[in-house]
């Protein structure tokens, strides 16, 4: 659908450099440090500015020629730029508008999408009144409203609260679901990649480091930079056991994790796990396994494991730590604690984490 | 950076004080010099305002008073004349020195209130000045100007005879050109046919009168160029806007450009002609009547000058020698001796001839 | 707005003192006029008000100002969004230069104007069969223009820079041609930008008066002829006509600056 080749641009703290292919339908997620230029990217994408060299097409065209407004390409931008001197309902129906849709047409086009969006008792309210959630849905539906071939994302989520964060990602992943649409979402985290992206590319300074679906980034990252940067995140594959109003065992390994999702029994799901949210002991903890041998249950710990420290690595005040308990689980803990542990590779320990603290994925 | 800021503010005020301070001494010295053996030391500054087409000498003889009192700033400003004398009589600034293009401003615009004296100092003449770039400017002379004047390529220019002296003695200039060289088309052809600006003879005194429109209406066309001020002019001159124009020789000469000088009976240069250029009239739009008569300079220290002591040394330095020998260096011929009207302060008396 | 109190805002206090100042400053010198003439001279005034040439005068000042602003908006507009959008080697030298005529004696320019617009001038010369510009119309603009436009430039320019590129690259997304973009998302956020350059500009037009007595003396605008009432007849004379002048701009500024301050709808919230 979108093939980039060798495009490249000198910007001002680095050039550049990317081949990248994109297929049509797909979610695909760019995920690179700040300044590593995937802003930039989108909006060569878009047309905005022009590469120094190399090529975008879209489909069998080469879009060089093509004006941003030629391109049916879908932005939002991190801070969602809503038009200030319009109010949502003018925001939304700019673009149809400019072509010169009929008013009947664009009234009911626009209260579908406010409705869709849930953002319809918002049509009068101008963006500076707007929560930054509320913003960003009016981006979505200005963009989308226009149907466009291909959306492009520009951290769309990293100006929100977490709450909002969750919510919006999950709208994300609907209406990508529901439109089909080929989407570039450009973010720096890590979770939001995991959870949203087909396929994710990562990128530093300028160039395409690593390509692939997510278990792969996460789970073997080419080198030693794509791993420092990604390699923050645990994503287990597994099997939905059993769902209970929400409460979710999956099966990882020979272990059981309990989680909150709403997949149902023999469904392949990925299970993350943010390193800081898993906690290491030493000496007995309670654990589980999947033959139930469930004796601590006054914990709100609903997760823990037995497994042996395999890598120690200093990642700035905190230290790293990999455990081997049947799967890889990588922890985060403050250098401190690992001393008072006395933490050193081949220790026993013991890892555990919140039902909670689980993200579970399609 | 907030530091650097509060430094130089308070660096700035204390500049702005040391100078208001500086000033206060100056002033103060004024007085407080006491009589005894010590020669009294004058300091403060000197207010000078004059017409125009004094610039050039006030400006020497600024640097000659300023050497012979160390202590004075002299401080000189160019107008044209009547705005000159309405800044002491209308607008009250405080003046030491006031010299006219027209003595006789003095009398009519600042008798009684501001002044009661008046030297007449110099003398000017009305010239026809040009460049080398102006039509014609090869075969121009005494004898053919109006001619030259009438072409319809050519255009000229003079002062607004409503606000600047030399204004209405051009008018004059041109009015009495038409006696002199026998042709009574002169005036109506160059001025008349080509603005507002109306001749009347008055049969039974023969004299020719010239009405001046308020200034709003004296229509000029393409031909001619009107300006307050000839400071415009010059800059007209130099654009080639216009060939020529009408002007003090002074002002030609010390601005280095060419000038036809004009037959004598109508430049108004002369005291021996002063009954020939009676004969013209000038009515301003004010309602002012001017009569024809020798460019003479007039100067004056008003009443209300804050150093009037001061004010009369630099009249005598204008009408020493080595004053007047300034102005014939720069073309401007001196009145020798200088001659007094109405009440001539004692010191100055002996310099004068009283008229 | 709060009320100010001496407990939480000395430093307010302290700044609006020194405001009033400077507020004294200007209005005592205006009130003065405008109140002096009304008290001693109203007769005058009524004069002023009935004299036709002093009508024409304001009505030609109010007219040249006018094209004049519009010549600079048509030109100067673009150009403030050209410099808001572009960096390029010597930018800083192009704004500098926009500066100048801010700068120099009004005098100067005004020679500098006629020796170039002047029927000998490098472009009054090829223009002389068509227009003149030397005691005309055209003169009055020319002299207006120069010295005004810089205020319609910077304040457009301000304007243009603080609306975010990135709307205007939504919008292109969106669908819009880039001059559906400026007209659309642009221009109506500089809007109130573009009107107080543009007021600024009309008003600097409207008070020239060094530049203008020298290329046109005529036809008489309002500055030239207060000057010249002034010189002929004196203060009495003079002082009705810039009465009347003050008054008939306090109007109009007041008008345009309450119709802009209608358009601050999305500055605040």
């Amino acid at each position: 659908m979108i093939g980039i080749n060798n495009l490249s641009r000198n910007w001002k703290e680095f050039s550049l450099n990317i081949d990248l292919h994109i297929e049509e339908g797909e979610y695909f997620v760019i995920l690179g440090p700040t300044a590593s230029g995937k802003t930039l990217l989108l909006e060569l994408i878009a047309g905005f500015y022009h590469p120094d060299s190399g090529s975008i097409m879209i489909g069998k065209t080469d879009v060089a020629d093509l004006l941003p407004e030629q391109r049916k390409i879908g932005f939002v931008y991190q801070d969602y730029s809503i038009f200030p001197h319009l109010n949502v309902e003018e925001n939304i129906e700019f673009g149809l508008k400019l072509k010169k849709t009929p008013r009947d047409e664009r009234r009911r086009r626009v209260q579908e999408i406010m409705d869709l969006l849930g953002i319809s008792h918002l049509s009068h309210r101008y963006s500076l009144t707007l929560s930054g959630g509320e913003q960003q849905r009016v981006s979505l539906a200005r963009a989308i409203i226009v149907d466009p071939e291909i959306l492009l994302l520009d951290e769309p989520l990293s100006a929100l609260d977490n709450q909002t964060q969750n919510m919006l990602r999950d709208e994300l992943k609907r209406i990508h679901h529901e439109a089909g649409l080929t989407t570039i979402h450009v973010t720096h985290d890590q979770t939001e990649a995991a959870m949203l992206a087909d396929r994710i590319a990562v990128m530093i300074r300028g160039q395409i480091v690593q390509v692939g679906a997510p278990e792969e980034i996460f789970n073997s990252p080419a080198n030693a930079e794509i791993a420092e940067f990604v390699g923050t995140e645990n994503i287990l594959a597994g099997i939905v056991a059993s769902n209970e109003g929400g409460l979710t065992t999956i099966e990882v390994g020979a272990h059981v994790v309990e989680a909150v999702s709403g997949y149902s029994a023999g469904e392949h799901v990925r299970v993350c796990l943010r390193p800081e949210d898993v906690a290491v002991s030493v000496g007995t903890m309670a654990f589980q396994t999947r033959h139930g041998d469930r004796d601590h249950r006054e914990s709100s710990v609903r997760n823990a494991f037995h497994g042996t420290v395999t890598q120690m690595t200093p990642y700035g005040a905190l230290t790293r730590v990999k455990i081997d308990c049947g799967v890889v689980i990588v922890a985060l803990i403050t250098k401190q604690s690992a001393a008072a542990m006395g933490l050193t590779m081949g220790s026993p320990v013991c890892v555990s984490f919140k039902a909670a603290a689980v993200h579970v994925i399609g | 950076m907030k530091k650097t800021a509060i430094l130089i503010m308070i660096m700035l005020c204390s500049v702005i004080a040391l100078g208001c301070v500086g000033t206060d001494t100056d002033t103060t010295t004024d007085g407080s010099a006491d009589g005894g053996d010590t020669p009294e030391v004058h300091s403060g500054t000197l207010t000078v305002f004059h017409a125009g087409s004094l610039s050039i000498p006030f400006a020497k003889l600024e640097e000659v008073f300023e050497a012979a009192h160390p202590g004075i700033d002299v401080q000189c400003e160019a107008a044209g004349s009547a705005a000159t004398i309405r800044k002491v009589t209308e607008l009250h600034k405080e003046a030491d020195i006031v010299a006219s293009a027209d003595y006789s401003l003095i009398p009519s615009m600042m008798y009684p209130e501001y002044a009661d004296w008046y030297l007449q100092f110099a003398r000017n003449q009305i010239v026809l000045a040009y460049t080398d770039k102006s039509r014609y400017a090869d075969e121009i002379n005494a004898d053919n100007w109006y001619e030259i004047l009438r072409r319809d390529d050519v255009r000229f220019g003079f002062s607004n005879p409503n606000d600047d002296p030399c204004g209405y003695r051009s008018q004059m200039t041109i009015l009495l050109a038409e006696a002199h060289y026998g042709d009574d088309m002169i005036y109506e052809d160059l001025i008349e046919a080509n603005s507002a600006m109306a001749m009347v003879y008055d049969a039974a005194n023969g004299t020719y009168t010239l009405h001046m429109p308020a200034s709003e209406s004296i229509d000029p066309s393409a031909k001619l160029m009107v300006r307050s001020m000839e400071m415009e002019l010059i800059a007209g001159l130099d654009a080639q806007e216009i060939d020529y124009y009408f002007i003090y020789r002074s002002v030609a000469e010390q601005h280095g450009q060419l000038f036809l000088e004009l037959p004598v009976e109508i430049d108004l240069s002369s005291v021996t002609y002063a009954d020939t250029y009676k004969t013209v009239q000038v009515v301003q739009a004010n309602g002012n009547l001017v009569t024809g008569k020798p460019v003479v300079y007039g100067i004056t220290v008003p009443k209300n000058a804050r150093d009037p002591e001061m004010g009369l040394e630099f009249v005598k330095l204008v009408v020493s020698p080595e004053g007047q020998q300034i102005f014939v260096d720069l073309g401007q011929p001196p009145i020798v001796p200088a001659v007094g009207s109405g009440e001539v302060p004692e010191e100055v008396r002996g310099m004068v001839e009283m008229g | 707005m709060q009320t100010l109190t001496p407990k939480h805002d000395r430093l307010l206090i302290v700044f609006l003192l020194l405001g009033l100042v400077i507020l004294a400053f200007i209005l005592t010198p205006l009130l003065h006029m405008v109140f002096g003439q009304l008290i001693s001279n109203r007769s005058g005034l009524i004069e002023a008000v009935n004299d036709s040439a002093v009508i024409k005068s304001i009505l030609l000042t109010m007219y040249t100002a006018l094209t004049a602003t519009a010549i600079a908006f048509v030109f100067g507009v673009p150009l403030a969004y050209f410099l808001a959008r572009r960096d390029f080697p010597g930018k800083g030298i192009v704004e500098s230069v926009i500066d100048i005529p801010i700068i120099i004696p009004h005098t100067v320019a005004g020679i500098a104007l006629l020796t170039v617009f002047g029927a000998h001038g490098m472009i009054g010369d090829p223009l002389s069969s068509i227009v003149r510009f030397r005691d005309a119309l055209p003169g009055v603009v020319v002299a207006m223009l120069f010295v005004s436009v810089p205020f319609l430039i910077n304040s457009a320019r301000e304007g243009f820079q603080s609306v975010d590129p990135r709307l205007e690259n939504v919008a292109r997304s969106l669908g819009a041609s880039s001059w559906d973009a400026f007209q659309r998302v642009t221009v109506p956020l500089s809007a109130r930008h573009i009107l107080v350059g543009s007021i600024l500009c009309w008003a600097r037009a409207m008070s020239e008066f060094g530049a203008v007595i020298v290329i046109a003396y005529y036809p008489m605008i309002a500055p030239t002829l207060i000057y010249e009432r002034y010189i002929s007849y004196g203060l009495s004379a003079s002082s009705p006509v810039a009465v009347l002048l003050i008054v008939i701009c306090l109007v109009v500024f007041i008008v345009l600056r309450m119709i802009s301050a209608g358009w601050r709808r999305y500055d605040r919230d």
